[in-house]
């Protein structure tokens, strides 16, 4: 796929929603997600009013008219506000922190009296109807290898509800994730590449990760806005691996390309007014598994004629996307139906419908040559909606090129609809609480502190004299501030790191340590003392590690530095105490006692030495 | 670009340190007054300080754009009611270009908010005696609503009333209303919202539709109806003298004290609970007024240590009644107490002040004649109100005091306390 972005006018923008961890945005909740049975759920209904305006937003509408209930489950870790029993509470100060760290990274100006909102989203992931946003920042950049991209804003808003399941009409929300602060970092459309794309979302995930974020798959969510001369602002949704992102920018841009050259053929057709017409008694006989298994169950074909669209259903904007499928997204997402047969599929071969059938069909709807037909089979209401659905979808296509909408980004690469773009009326103010006032006093604090990006910390430990692999460990393991800390302690970065992370992880997985014994029996204070006694020359470097050995195995501090009361090294005695049994074999142990302790006496306790001997000599 | 003073609902903008700023303008919160607040084309509202701005631009005049007025149909086949809005948040609605409240006073903006009600019956009659916060509201309130009632429910046409109201006191006109309409005949139902209105999530919906059910019910009685859980699947019609707001914020914040809800409302059923009720069909002639109030009455919490010499003021400032909420079975400190209260309640009321006692507990009954402690009290001549609720006892000495002919003889006074006029005793406490 050679795209010459330019000459298509290809515009793109980035969005990124990233976890803080923190607690939650508006209660003190801890950000925990959980995996176990819910403690207690509730069921709810949304409404739509005709809100503060007066219009109601098309987003919201068209969520309301699937007319769903709602089954939230909740924890011991959730509270009365995410239940929407209980106001917000004051703004969780420690997000916003965060907020105004990722603003100052990333250059933007920061908004010193700013509003939390209400943001209106009713497929029910929000259990008071809206999702509360606040903007922190805005115009700000940053530098990627073919120019300068804006940051057009910051914002810092609450997850969503998770969906775990659908019943019916009924869905299924787990509470546990919604309020979880995000941050939400849109650029300007300024991208002009989908390598860019990619370039951007990498390196806005490198500042975000040098600020207390979360980790892990789906800490992170990406967006996408694409748009090309003469087609529309498309929101792609849903990317968990940004690598596949320069696939499906590349995609859609050939599925607007396609839906440009579509318009072309279409756009002088006349709006008729279609509505859908019931042909299952055209089916009675029908060999069509399909359409015979729906009848059954007291199914109905509804179909319709798309006018002016011979042949346009079978198109293709890319492998295995044709406008036909497109169409039945539309079909599944509005109504819940299946999916759509139409009259640019190998009817006889695929469906087994007779000639008799697809001729009576085609009177029915008084398809004429340059026209296309539709039909689902479902129960009544879905497949005549589905029907609807379709034939508003084809009139769309006759009047506009792209239908501005938000889709979700498929693993392949593909998209699919998701629902039309909100508006900004579906904004309103968060009355329960006060303008928010970001001080300069907070946002110089910040500035003060301002954590440096992963790059400058990796060469700078490299500087330090860490090797490589070092780096990489106090990088992965989040060890940075323990490391420093310690480094103040005993100046030996390499050894540090090997004290701190390296063992103590081989140790706890030779001795199959739980994450709670391992925190408690081989914490970061444990390992400062014994760093403390290293500086002191209690103890060698040689011996830290069988001190940690100990340690894990359940003996106490003392116990375990006891060892070396004085400094001295385990290793060092066993090898005497051996040479020794060689020089002069067949003693027993005390005299061999006799003959070590002269040498290592204010080393080693007389039990310590015994110990080693006895390991030797029955 | 024109230099004139831009006004709320004008595309404006502002000019702050280098950069420049579009948006609606928006109304400054009253505690906001030197913030600019600006609505952003993305729809976030983001402030300056009024000082530091160089200056607001006014691009183009906010054209009042009017909502356009719903149509609504009456149907000869439903059922009609009216309504009485005395404010709320169920009758508040955000007007984010004013960044202000407004209020739903009409059928029209009912209909717009709540079509789910008009499903189901005609409101052919809206009344607005006032539109207050219910924490604002007395006993004058009370009355004004009782009178409209009585006129509501004496029209043949109209098959019963639904009141809504701030939740926060709620459960006292309720109560009040139970004594202020004799020979009831017709449903009185007061329902809420704690949830505003603006937000899908509302609990108005239901408890609306729920309470549209039960004013076309045979309970003709003074009820409550809202949400009964955290679910939006049924809600309780509860009586209105054994009802009570506990709890601040959930949607189930009313919940029935020392009785049972007289019905469980879901959106489209009604199921009775309860043969505890006046039954519309057996009710015959009009409905009488007769909310009567004595304003001088109080209700006053007693806590440990307190010094009764409390009850003095109440007596300095002409108080003729009060109601004690008394600790436990109905004590306060005896005798025996550094603090005791038995001599001061015996002065008091040979001064004249009629002293009730109800339970500080919430549920349950008093019962003075288990403990020495309360037969010293009761001794004094406390009238103890049995399982009467603390808030309708405030309510019912008040409706008492105002009739003179009772007032002036203590005996009657205690009869009449005592006396059941609207479920507000129950002999029978199964919880």
């Amino acid at each position: 796929m050679e795209i010459d972005y330019a000459k298509i006018g290809f515009k793109s923008g980035l969005e990124i929603h990233q976890q803080l961890d923190t607690h939650k945005l508006f209660c003190n909740c801890p950000s925990v997600l959980r995996s176990d049975n819910p403690d207690f759920t509730i069921k709810r209904k949304l409404n739509v009013s005709a809100g503060e305006s007066g219009k109601v937003d098309t987003a919201a509408a068209y969520q309301a008219s699937l007319n769903k209930t709602f089954v939230y489950q909740g924890y011991d870790s959730t509270c009365l506000v995410e239940l929407d029993e209980e106001p917000p509470h004051q703004i969780n100060p420690d997000a916003l922190r965060i907020a105004l760290q990722i603003s100052e990274l990333l250059h933007c100006k920061v908004f010193h009296t700013t509003q939390i909102m209400r943001k209106t989203v009713v497929n029910g992931s929000n259990t008071s109807g809206f999702q509360r946003t606040v903007l922190i920042a805005h115009d700000g950049w940053v530098e990627t290898s073919s120019g300068k991209v804006g940051i057009q804003t910051i914002c810092l808003e609450e997850d969503a509800a998770r969906e775990v399941g659908k019943e019916g009409n009924t869905v299924i929300y787990r509470l546990d994730r919604l309020g979880i602060p995000l941050v939400e970092i849109a650029t300007e459309p300024d991208i002009k590449s989908a390598e860019q794309v990619k370039e951007v979302a990498l390196y806005l995930g490198k500042v975000l990760r040098s600020c207390k974020v979360k980790r892990g798959l789906g800490t992170i969510r990406q967006d996408v806005n694409v748009s090309i001369k003469n087609g529309a602002r498309i929101e792609i949704k849903g990317f968990q691996d940004p690598r596949m992102m320069t696939e499906t920018v590349d995609k859609e841009i050939l599925r607007q390309k396609k839906l440009i050259e579509i318009h072309g053929l279409v756009k002088g057709v006349k709006d008729y007014g279609l509505s859908p017409i019931d042909l299952t008694s055209i089916f009675r006989n029908t060999e069509c598994n399909l359409v015979k298994n729906s009848l059954v169950k007291g199914g109905k074909v509804f179909g319709a004629k798309l006018p002016g669209f011979f042949g346009l259903l079978g198109l293709e904007f890319y492998e295995g996307k044709r406008f036909g499928t497109e169409l039945s997204n539309y079909g599944k997402a509005h109504a819940g139906v299946g999916g759509l047969i139409h009259s640019d599929e190998q009817l006889k071969e695929k469906y087994k419908f007779s000639d008799k059938e697809i001729s009576e069909i085609r009177n029915s709807l008084k398809v004429k040559d340059k026209d296309a037909f539709v039909l689902v089979v479902d129960e009544e209401k879905k497949a005549r909606k589905a029907v609807d659905v379709v034939i508003s979808r084809a009139n769309t296509q006759i009047n506009i090129a792209v239908p501005s909408e938000v889709r979700n980004a498929l693993p392949d690469g593909s998209t699919e609809f998701l629902r039309p773009m909100p508006g900004a009326d579906r904004m309103y103010p968060e009355t329960d609480l006060p303008l928010l006032k970001i001080s300069q006093d907070l946002v110089n604090d910040v500035k003060r502190t301002l954590p440096k990006l992963h790059d400058e910390v990796e060469a700078d430990l490299k500087n330090r004299g860490l090797t490589p692999e070092m780096v990489k460990l106090v990088l992965s393991e989040d060890m940075l501030e323990e490391f420093e800390s310690l480094l103040r302690i005993y100046d030996n970065p390499n050894f540090v790191v090997k004290a701190l992370i390296l063992w103590p992880k081989e140790i706890s997985s030779k001795e199959k340590l739980s994450d709670k014994q391992r925190s408690e029996r081989l914490s970061v204070d444990i390992i400062e003392s014994i760093l403390q006694k290293v500086a002191e020359k209690k103890i060698s470097e040689s011996g830290v590690k069988e001190v940690l050995e100990k340690l894990a195995k359940g003996s106490s501090l003392d116990e375990s530095l006891s060892v070396k009361k004085e400094g001295g090294d385990i290793r060092k005695l066993e090898e005497r105490v051996l040479k020794l049994i060689k020089e002069k074999p067949g003693l027993n142990a005390n005299a061999y006692m006799g003959l070590v302790m002269a040498e290592f006496k204010g080393q080693f306790d007389g039990k310590v030495i015994m110990e080693t001997i006895r390991k030797f000599v029955k | 670009m024109v230099k004139v003073d831009p006004k709320v609902g004008d595309y404006v903008e502002v000019l702050f340190g280098k950069n420049s700023y579009k948006g609606t303008l928006l109304e400054s919160p009253e505690d906001e007054k030197g913030t600019v607040l600006l609505k952003l084309d993305s729809g976030y509202n983001v402030g300056f300080v009024k000082k530091e701005t160089l200056g607001v631009i006014l691009l183009k005049s906010g054209e009042g754009k009017k909502e356009e007025p719903s149509k609504i149909k009456k149907d000869v086949n439903k059922p009609n009611i009216a309504m009485i809005i005395t404010g709320g948040t169920i009758a508040a609605r955000l007007n984010p270009k004013k960044g202000g409240v407004d209020w739903l006073t009409s059928t029209e903006d009912l209909f717009k908010f709540y079509p789910e009600l008009f499903e189901i019956v005609n409101v052919s009659r809206v009344e607005v005696p006032f539109m207050k916060a219910s924490e604002d509201m007395d006993f004058k309130d009370w009355q004004k609503i009782a009178k409209l009632c009585e006129e509501i429910l004496n029209d043949g046409n109209i098959s019963g009333v639904i009141i809504t109201h701030g939740t926060d006191t709620l459960y006292y006109t309720s109560s009040a209303l139970s004594f202020f309409l004799k020979n009831l005949n017709k449903p009185v139902v007061l329902t809420y919202s704690q949830r505003s209105i603006d937000r899908a999530s509302s609990d108005a919906s239901l408890n609306l539709r729920c309470a549209a059910l039960a004013a076309v019910s045979d309970i003709a009685e003074v009820m409550l109806v809202g949400h009964a859980n955290s679910d939006d699947t049924f809600c309780y019609a509860m009586p209105g003298t054994k009802v009570r707001k506990l709890h601040s914020s959930r949607r189930d914040a009313f919940k029935v004290v020392n009785s049972k809800p007289l019905a469980k409302i879901f959106s489209d059923k009604i199921e009775i609970l309860s043969s505890d009720f006046k039954s519309r069909e057996h009710t015959k002639g009009k409905v009488e007024l007769d909310s009567k109030f004595e304003e001088k009455v109080a209700l006053v919490k007693f806590h440990p240590g307190q010094d009764p010499d409390i009850l003095d003021y109440y007596l300095k400032k002409k108080c003729k009644g009060i109601v004690l909420e008394m600790v436990g079975l109905g004590h306060v400190a005896t005798n025996r107490a550094r603090l005791g209260w038995t001599k001061k309640l015996k002065d008091v009321q040979a001064k004249g002040l009629i002293v009730c006692a109800a339970a500080q507990t919430i549920f349950g009954r008093l019962d003075p004649l288990v403990y020495s402690n309360g037969r010293e009290l009761l001794a004094t001549g406390v009238i103890y109100l049995e399982d009467i609720l603390a808030e309708t006892a405030f309510v019912k000495l008040g409706w008492v005091l105002g009739h003179k002919e009772w007032a002036n003889s203590k005996e009657i006074v205690k009869k009449k306390m005592l006396e059941n006029f609207a479920h507000e005793l129950n002999p029978r406490l199964e919880e």
